[in-house]
């Protein structure tokens, strides 16, 4: 038997009307998810124009608050004033204001790669540490977010993973514990390889699919061949 | 299965070098699998006596490789013999590298071998008084003979197979193996390719055997009674005439596969020498030299297992090598995570080096294509191996979460990634889509593009060419002024595109022959 909930004198919903109550207790049951303002329609199955009112209303008594969702930027998210917006919704904490905040991940990327060469080789835990001890950054960066950073550097083959071995340069590393080294650098005699296929026009050609001997687009009339063989 | 691209890159090959005839019956048979010779009339439709010509020169280039088959159908129990014609993909894309070939070859031994395996490309294949004869006028008759030792010793030349060989068909349990292990649909065609190779290759003891009579020793294995069976009914077959009246001869030939070796085993060392030390590299070169003429299948996943002295001894050949002592040696090995056997023995998995050099050069042509983002979405999936979810990928890479479904959905239009869309079914309905790398199907695709580059890159030298003819005509002493630079040009250009096609080559290789 399910007992009806008691009204709690204390709950801000005092003094609201029916539509608005409604309404509120909608959007405060989704918590730091939120919801979108045609979804509150639907599901309370109101009218519009009495949706918008209330909506109105209840964001003039700060009861609730309109969030930007970083997939639907375009969309009206409403939230309880109560609730912080989830990761989800904000996108996470390499997220400001709905955008991703590149100048702050690309600071927290070039100090990452400085820290790895000046250390020549180091871990996760060693990164964290001289940044916290630096304390170059207003917001603390935690040891999972300089983990993601070091993944995307390594995706852009900025650095290089390893485990320790436990001797040698690794001496200092506890045995089998990831650990990041600076890729070698282009200009140092040994660049990366870069692909024979993409450093012909066919290679990089947004058109090769259309591309045939005998058709419109052809290797002989072809003007990307004709930038690259101008000499 | 040959691609598409790699159909149309070889026919452009043979037409360039043999005529639009030959170019014609080749294209009938790389898109049709191996005919006899009156269904190629059929489908290339030319005439008999001109298929008879294509063939004869197919054969004698090492193209096309000729067979029977018995046919036991039918209304009485006669078995019927027909010969059917094979082409050899490979053999007509190896064409493209006879100057590597012959680079090599000149690297190693001395002009007059040279001078001799250039004949024996140029030719496809030769008797002994046929290369004394083309050679006559340079070198004398015991010279061309030392010349061919010397070539055949160090494995660049071989015996040529069979002309027409039995194809024995594969016997129940053979069939039964394969049925547990694959599909018998997926399996048919290499199956036929591999066991017509095999049937009419020499046997491994001859294949590299100079003797002076070679009637005297053929009759003389042939009395040996420890012969196998399906030996001895080879042989039979080699005694008689083709159907197209090729003679059965000792013949030599180039042998490619020396050269694949070579090939991939420098491919490895120097992505050795770019991912690790040139130490390193010395290391692994030394091993993979000292194991070479153990290996047998260019394809083979691990090297042959060499024990340590021999890699040392082949370490101490390099001047740069002569610092390393042997513990420096093992560790390098180690290092390289080579496995260690039995006898102090080591072996390395190649494939493992080589497809770490596959996955550079996709990655290097998407950076290059699709930008920086799109790298490194790319670089995930590929490291990762199983499906992500694309608000994930989004996270994983900072890349704009508006931006990341377009970066996917351009790299799935181009065939870059695989793509699985899952709907959910709850109080709403939503749909995720899933992204991953299939690699096997993405590197046939790649492979396809540098077929179709190459046939870009080559018909473009054609087309350069036939623009700067009467530049090329000149007589030297008008060749000045501006006239001059035009053909400095065209020479650069040439130079530019040759060596892009030389390169893209190296590639291919890596792709489909290693």
């Amino acid at each position: 038997m399910s007992k009806r909930k008691r009204p709690d004198s204390a709950a801000p919903a005092h003094g609201l009307t029916e539509h608005e109550k409604t309404i509120y207790d909608l959007i405060k049951s989704k918590q730091d998810m939120g919801i979108f303002s045609q979804d509150i329609r639907r599901e309370t199955k109101l009218l519009p124009n009495m949706v918008t009112k209330s909506l109105k209303s209840l964001l003039a008594k700060n009861l609730i608050k309109e969030v930007q969702n970083v997939q639907h930027k375009g969309r009206k998210h409403y939230m309880a004033s109560d609730f912080e917006p989830s990761a989800e919704i904000t996108g996470g904490s390499w997220y400001h204001e709905g955008a991703l905040d590149k100048t702050f991940i690309d600071l927290v990327r070039k100090t990452c790669l400085s820290y790895i060469s000046s250390l020549k080789i180091a871990t996760v835990e060693m990164i964290y540490d001289a940044i916290k001890r630096s304390k170059l950054f207003h917001v603390e960066c935690s040891q999972e977010q300089i983990a993601e950073i070091l993944r995307t550097l390594e995706l852009d083959n900025q650095i290089v993973e390893f485990r320790s071995t436990g001797c040698g340069e690794f001496a200092s590393i506890p045995i089998l514990r990831v650990c990041y080294k600076i890729a070698k650098k282009p200009g140092s005699g040994k660049e990366p390889k870069v692909s024979p296929m993409a450093s012909i026009p066919c290679g990089v050609c947004p058109r090769i699919g259309y591309c045939s001997p005998d058709g419109i687009i052809n290797p002989i009339t072809c003007e990307y061949y004709n930038k690259f063989l101008d000499f | 299965m040959t691609t598409q691209w790699g159909i149309k890159y070889a026919v452009h090959i043979i037409s360039t070098h043999f005529g639009d005839l030959a170019a014609r019956v080749c294209e009938c048979l790389l898109r049709r699998g191996p005919l006899s010779k009156h269904n190629i009339v059929r489908f290339a439709e030319t005439p008999l006596k001109q298929v008879h010509v294509c063939l004869l020169l197919l054969i004698q280039q090492n193209i096309v490789q000729a067979y029977i088959v018995e046919d036991t159908g039918g209304m009485d129990d006669v078995v019927k013999q027909t010969t059917q014609y094979m082409v050899l993909f490979d053999n007509i894309i190896h064409r493209t590298r006879f100057p590597k070939f012959m680079t090599v070859v000149a690297q190693e031994l001395d002009k007059g071998c040279t001078e001799l395996f250039q004949s024996l490309l140029q030719h496809g294949r030769l008797t002994v008084e046929k290369m004394i004869q083309i050679q006559e006028s340079s070198y004398g008759e015991e010279s061309v003979r030392e010349n061919l030792a010397k070539l055949v010793h160090a494995h660049f030349v071989e015996r040529c197979p069979a002309v027409e060989p039995l194809l024995v068909p594969p016997s129940e349990e053979e069939l039964a193996a394969k049925k547990r292990s694959r599909s018998a649909k997926v399996a048919a065609e290499p199956d036929i390719m591999e066991r017509v190779i095999d049937a009419a290759a020499p046997m491994e003891s001859k294949r590299f055997l100079i003797i002076r009579d070679d009637i005297t020793i053929d009759s003389e294995m042939a009395d040996d009674g420890s012969a196998n069976v399906g030996e001895k009914r080879k042989r039979s077959f080699l005694a008689s005439n083709s159907e197209l009246g090729i003679k059965e001869e000792v013949l030599w030939r180039a042998n490619y596969e020396e050269f694949l070796h070579r090939f991939k085993h420098n491919a490895c060392v120097e992505d050795v020498r770019q991912r690790v030390d040139d130490s390193a590299a010395i290391a692994l070169s030394a091993m993979l030299e000292s194991s070479r003429r153990m290996e047998s299948k260019v394809k083979s996943r691990t090297s042959v297992p060499v024990p340590i002295n021999a890699i040392y001894e082949e370490v101490m050949k390099d001047e740069a090598g002569r610092s390393m002592t042997l513990d420096d040696l093992r560790e390098y090995l180690e290092h390289l995570k080579c496995d260690r056997g039995a006898n102090d023995s080591y072996s390395i998995d190649l494939k493992s080096i080589l497809e770490l050099a596959q996955n550079e050069e996709v990655e290097s042509i998407v950076l290059k294509r699709y930008g920086e983002d799109s790298h490194r979405i790319f670089r995930l999936l590929s490291k990762a191996d199983h499906l992500l979810e694309t608000s994930k990928i989004s996270k994983m890479v900072f890349v704009d979460q508006k931006e990341t479904p377009n970066i996917l959905y351009k790299l799935w239009k181009d065939k870059y990634l695989h793509m699985e869309k899952v709907t959910v079914v709850g109080s709403q309905q939503c749909e995720f889509l899933l992204w991953k790398v299939n690699k096997s199907a993405l590197w046939k695709n790649i492979l396809d593009d540098m077929y179709h580059a190459s046939l870009n890159v080559s018909l473009r030298v054609v087309h350069e060419m036939e623009q700067g003819s009467e530049l090329l005509s000149l007589p030297p002493e008008k060749r000045e002024g501006p006239l001059l630079v035009k053909l400095e040009r065209l020479r650069n250009i040439k130079r530019v595109l040759e060596e892009s096609l030389r390169k893209l080559d190296d590639s291919m290789m890596l792709f489909h022959d290693f």
